[in-house]
């Protein structure tokens, strides 16, 4: 064993060697294709997902998200906490710098994680709401916590904790926050993430160019990036951004529909990836005891929503939905979050089980559902239709309303609605905030359910402030156990994320969270 | 022959014979061709269609065209020649409706407002002066975005835009016909306004509003799909032609018969109302105007 | 030329048409199911955070308060700030209607390139197999929506014959013209369908007219008769034409921009539509508003201009 060991290491060494880092090609631009642009991509103000999964591009945060989803050093290189779980001292390294030249010191830390906190100014927040106050001492940074809180490591990995320029930002011209950051970023802002923004032009194009300060190593031993510029296209219609793809005008195609990644990924000069994700498709079941117009709701009876469950062929769906690419979803989040529990799919396709639990509930002459769908999407109008057919037999009359995205959102907070199709990606690298969205009835009454389940809620409280992990983690067992079986959702599937990317492009990643990542791509031709 | 006598001598043997001019001349022939077989299929798509335009057959997805299956199948094995039957019935209904109050509301605001004038006729000009500034897609798709999506409502969003359409085309030919002798005439005979304009000035001056309204149907079968291609139209699974093209969006190199086919009937459709209101706008100009 | 007190009453007439566009749009913006909050949370924020962005948007405010205010911006000339976009409505507006215009004014010149010659071809030979067959193809166009030419467009000329480009704009004049000649022929062919059937009629008419009659009898060159009196003519008609059909340009711009990638203000506007980005579809609809008027106006002198019949009425 002992021989045997450094051995399998040299050589694993050695492989790594051979086949990444002597091949590794510095410099060239790569151009990549987005389905929708930017506006402002400030780590307080992002708040779309284009400009949310972008911030990290730009600005580097204290701690961050490792590859396998555990939290690795960032611009600090140490961290602790505190026994009694209230403070967070961290370490910063040494010699970091802004893209200007300027040195990245604790007094940015202090002023950019004050201004992640400020309630005032963007809708994150809440997330650092445990935060008391952030004190610098040299490269010593203590984060004090009004009460302990086992999401605050996360939080500082994740992109609303960006370090800003302090100096640079405060110079911008402007009286209020918000006026100081568009001049920033208007003027090509100074950053602390692998790149900078050379300019954008709103709506159509966004160009970043390399930042010589990043503090990264590439294998190669010299910074990161590895690119000198990446450029950005705004295609919003999916058909025309993969052609733009197929016609050599880009390198790379972000979200492409699951019904074309069978024919890009046999083109010669295409790698079909397919980023593992945190993205789950549900949709969320009215559970109120009656609807919003008076009637008796029948779905408020767990057996029936259970049966929908039962009733619905989720293998089918994800092939007629995702191609095969999905998977079935075996707990309210994801299998890729932290502390998630499922051993396995949650309600496997059984209608004789859902025919039972109907006649239980008295339900066995049918009714009618109405399922709230997005208009022109093509994912929901094949799921709508799948669905259809497989409750028809158990007498569930499926009736569809397509609605754009903010009628939909209406409708989930005012409760106008049966059942509707939804989407989500967890933004955090901690299973509270997706917990916390899906079933906690005081945050967003259970994702617009109604769902109110005392058991579960005082559980997510405690978990909040729960220092000892092993402890955390029963608790996330049981609140996922509790809404498996209360099924408050229509649990769908999860979906990777599904990036085409030309041949002479290695090393882009799209993030479990989302996030695009450039800091490692690099060009091969 | 006086202009009073030939507003009143609609008789049979006109028509006939118009018909009879009209049908020596091929694009009518054809048009009115289309137009049949068109609104056959409408009526009866269950004797034509060869499947059922719902059921899936997950054994036959997307195959192409084939001795079963003449349009090829679609992404759950549908029948795509029987989903394109069938939507004949959904698209010449939305023809239809989605004119048809347009027509009938234009003319009668179109009637009045050209003959009284006067302070109704500036309210009016403003209103549509207001109404045409939008882009008409924009106001439709915001009309329908308040209503809801759906064929009713769609109808109801199209019938609120368009309407203006008819009434300004209207109110010029009627005060087009009211500066002619015969109006004077009727009003110098005391008829009431009412049968000077319904009896009198609409006979003569509908024309060129029918011969629109065959190239709005056209029209309207363009912006129905385009709504149903955006999911504002027709809802699924209900067949529809725009419908069919978005579901076929995604397969473009690899099943295109999903969406060409339906693009084709949309394409011989609008053919066929075109075809017919040239044909009829030829044969009602007046000669040597 | 028209008279300068007939500009004046033109111009005047234009007030209330404004006031009644601004108090549609401003109702039908606040009408439409949910509101700028909810689509800018994206679904993600708690119910007390959406009371907070209404606040500092002025959505809490009564509807004849939040009207008054947008009324005396837009006099001062401020259009507000995009909700989306998170900056003014006039700076986004200016940035993106150039290409909107290129756009539209391109398609209009293809679309004349296009039905012109062919139209008079076929006026000169009704009902010869050519006129048939030049009104039978653009019968087609006629009869494709936008989206789908758009989508046949791309998907054979660009992406399977790698003729022009796929989508996006480019930075020069010349560039532009490339990138964009499919956009625009796309809304052309629709365009140039209606000016072909329009102008072939009126080109047969004219040719049929008296005076032109007398003119041949008269010995006058086919040349002058053509230039002085039949274009003249078809020019007066085809000019109104296209004058009333701006409206259905910008719709079709609107499809176009979003099948092709083109940053305009008609992809804007649908995009403001789904945000519920109410100051940004106000500053819009005004744009647009002014633009239509701009272009009737315009259709008025030039059509006046041309003929000469028009100047007395």
């Amino acid at each position: 064993m002992k021989r045997i060991l450094p051995i399998m290491l040299g050589a694993t060494l050695g492989l790594l060697a051979a086949t990444s880092a002597f091949a590794i090609e510095r410099g060239g631009a790569m151009t990549f294709a987005r389905y929708d642009d930017s506006t402002v991509i400030d780590p307080v103000y992002a708040d779309r997902n284009p400009d949310l999964w972008m911030v990290n591009g730009l600005y580097e945060t204290l701690l961050r998200n490792g590859p396998d989803g555990s939290i690795v050093p960032g611009l600090a290189e140490a961290h602790e906490v505190s026994p009694d779980g209230k403070a967070i001292t961290l370490t910063l390294r040494s010699g970091l710098k802004f893209s200007d030249g300027s040195d990245l010191t604790g007094a940015d830390v202090v002023f950019s994680l004050d201004r992640a906190r400020d309630a005032n100014l963007g809708p994150w927040a809440g997330l650092l709401g445990a935060v008391d106050k952030v004190t610098a001492d040299g490269n010593k940074i203590t984060v004090s916590l009004k009460n302990p809180d086992p999401t605050i490591i996360s939080i500082l990995a994740t992109f609303n904790t960006g370090i800003m320029p302090k100096a640079a930002f405060e110079k911008a011209a402007g009286a209020t926050d918000q006026e100081k950051a568009r001049a920033f970023f208007a003027a090509g802002p100074v950053t602390s993430g692998p790149f900078v923004m050379k300019s954008h032009v709103q709506g159509s194009s966004m160009s970043f160019g390399r930042n010589p300060n990043y503090w990264r190593q590439g294998e190669d031993g010299k910074p990161l990036p590895y690119l000198d510029r990446v450029e950005f296209l705004v295609i919003p219609d999916d058909a025309t951004r993969i052609l733009k793809l197929q016609a050599g005008e880009v390198d790379a195609a972000e979200f492409i529909p699951f019904a074309r990644v069978g024919e890009l990924g046999a083109d010669p000069n295409l790698k079909m990836e397919l980023f593992p994700s945190t993205r789950i498709v549900y949709a969320p079941i009215n559970t109120r005891e009656a609807k919003k117009d008076g009637e008796k709701n029948p779905l408020a009876d767990a057996r029936v929503r259970r049966a929908l469950n039962y009733a619905t062929d989720k293998n089918v769906l994800i092939k007629l939905v995702t191609f095969d690419t999905g998977k079935p979803m075996t707990s309210l989040m994801s299998a890729a979050t932290q502390l998630h529990y499922g051993p396995e799919p949650l309600y496997p396709y059984n209608p004789e089980k859902a025919k039972q639990l109907l006649t239980e509930a008295g339900l066995s002459g049918g009714f009618e559902v109405k399922l709230t769908t997005l208009a022109g999407s093509a994912d929901d109008a094949t799921l709508f239709t799948a669905l259809q057919q497989m409750w028809a037999p158990l007498g569930v009359n499926l009736k569809v309303e397509q609605v754009d995205n903010p009628t939909r959102g209406e409708k989930n907070r005012s409760g106008d609605f049966d059942i509707h199709t939804y989407g989500w990606a967890n933004d955090v690298n901690d299973p509270a905030q997706v917990t916390g969205w899906l079933g906690y009835y005081k945050q967003r009454q259970a994702v617009g359910t109604g769902w109110n389940n005392q058991e579960f809620n005082t559980l997510f409280e405690a978990s909040n402030a729960e220092t000892d992990p092993a402890k955390r983690k029963d608790e996330y067992k049981r609140m996922q156990e509790i809404y498996a079986a209360e099924a408050p959702l229509l649990f769908l599937f999860e979906t990777p994320f599904a990036v085409a990317v030309s041949k002479s492009i290695e090393g882009y990643v799209q993030t479990p969270l989302g996030a695009n990542d450039f800091s490692e791509a690099w060009r091969a031709d | 022959m006086s202009a009073i006598t030939q507003s009143h001598s609609r008789k049979p043997g006109r028509l006939a014979a118009f018909l009879a001019r009209a049908f020596t001349r091929p694009s009518f022939v054809v048009g009115i061709v289309i137009l049949g077989l068109s609104l056959a299929l409408a009526l009866f798509p269950q004797a034509f269609a060869p499947y059922d335009p719902l059921a899936f057959d997950l054994q036959a997805i997307q195959q192409g065209p084939s001795l079963a299956h003449p349009f090829g199948t679609d992404n759950f094995g549908r029948d795509v020649l029987s989903r394109v039957i069938w939507a004949y019935r959904v698209d010449m209904q939305m023809a239809f409706f989605a004119t048809i109050f347009a027509l009938l509301i234009g003319l009668t605001v179109g009637a009045f407002v050209g003959y009284y004038g006067g302070i109704a006729d500036v309210i009016f000009g403003r209103c549509v002066d207001a109404i045409i500034t939008f882009p008409f897609l924009v106001l439709v798709i915001a009309i329908v975005a308040v209503l809801g999506p759906g064929l009713v409502n769609m109808y109801v969003a199209i019938t609120a835009v368009n309407w203006v359409y008819y009434a300004r085309l209207t109110r010029a030919e009627i005060m087009a016909q009211k500066a002619n002798d015969y109006a004077a005439a009727g009003r110098v005979l005391g008829y009431s306004d009412r049968r000077i304009i319904f009896r009198h000035l609409l006979p003569n001056a509908i024309s060129p509003i029918l011969v629109y309204w065959m190239t709005d149907m056209a029209l309207a079968i363009l912006l129905g799909s385009s709504l149903g291609y955006l999911g504002l139209g027709a809802q699924p699974p209900a067949a529809e032609w725009g419908v069919l093209i978005a579901e076929g969006r995604n397969f473009l190199m690899t099943a295109w018969w999903m969406s060409l086919m339906p693009g084709i009937a949309i394409v011989l459709t609008g053919l066929g109302f075109s075809l017919v209101g040239d044909a009829l706008a030829d044969l009602l100009r007046p000669k040597g105007r | 030329m028209p008279s300068l007190s007939y500009l004046i009453a033109r111009l005047l007439q234009i007030i209330p048409t404004f006031l009644l566009v601004m108090v549609f749009i401003f109702l039908l913006v606040r009408l439409l199911p949910g509101d700028p909050a909810i689509a800018m949370a994206e679904a993600k924020a708690t119910d007390a955070q959406l009371e907070q962005i209404r606040q500092n948007l002025g959505l809490d405010q009564p509807l004849p308060v939040q009207f008054l205010v947008f009324v005396k911006n837009t006099l001062t000339g401020d259009l507000g700030r995009s909700i989306m976009l998170k900056a003014p409505v006039s700076e986004i507006i200016l940035a993106r209607l150039p290409t909107t215009i290129f756009l539209a004014l391109y398609s209009v010149v293809l679309a004349v390139i296009l039905a012109g010659p062919l139209a008079f071809l076929a006026a000169s030979r009704v009902n010869s197999p050519i006129d048939v067959a030049i009104r039978g193809v653009f019968q087609v166009g006629l009869s494709m929506p936008v989206f789908y030419i758009g989508l046949v467009l791309l998907t054979v000329l660009a992406a399977q014959l790698r003729w022009f480009p796929v989508g996006g704009y480019g930075k020069t004049f010349l560039a532009n013209l490339y990138h964009l000649i499919l956009p625009a022929l796309s809304v052309a062919l629709y365009t140039s369908a209606i000016i072909l059937r329009n102008l072939r009629a009126s080109l047969i008419e004219v040719l049929d007219a008296d005076y032109v009659q007398f003119a041949r009898a008269k010995g006058l060159s086919p040349r002058i008769i053509m230039t002085r009196h039949v274009l003249r003519n078809a020019l007066v008609s085809t000019v109104t034409l296209l004058g009333l059909s701006i409206g259905n340009l910008m719709s079709g711009t609107l499809v176009t921009e979003t099948v092709f990638a083109i940053p305009g203000v008609g992809r804007l506007m649908l995009e403001a539509i789904f945000a519920r980005d109410y100051p940004l579809i106000q500053g819009l609809t005004l744009t647009f508003a002014v633009l239509v008027s701009v272009v009737f106006l315009l259709t008025d002198v030039v059509q006046s201009w041309l003929d000469p019949r028009l100047r007395q009425s």
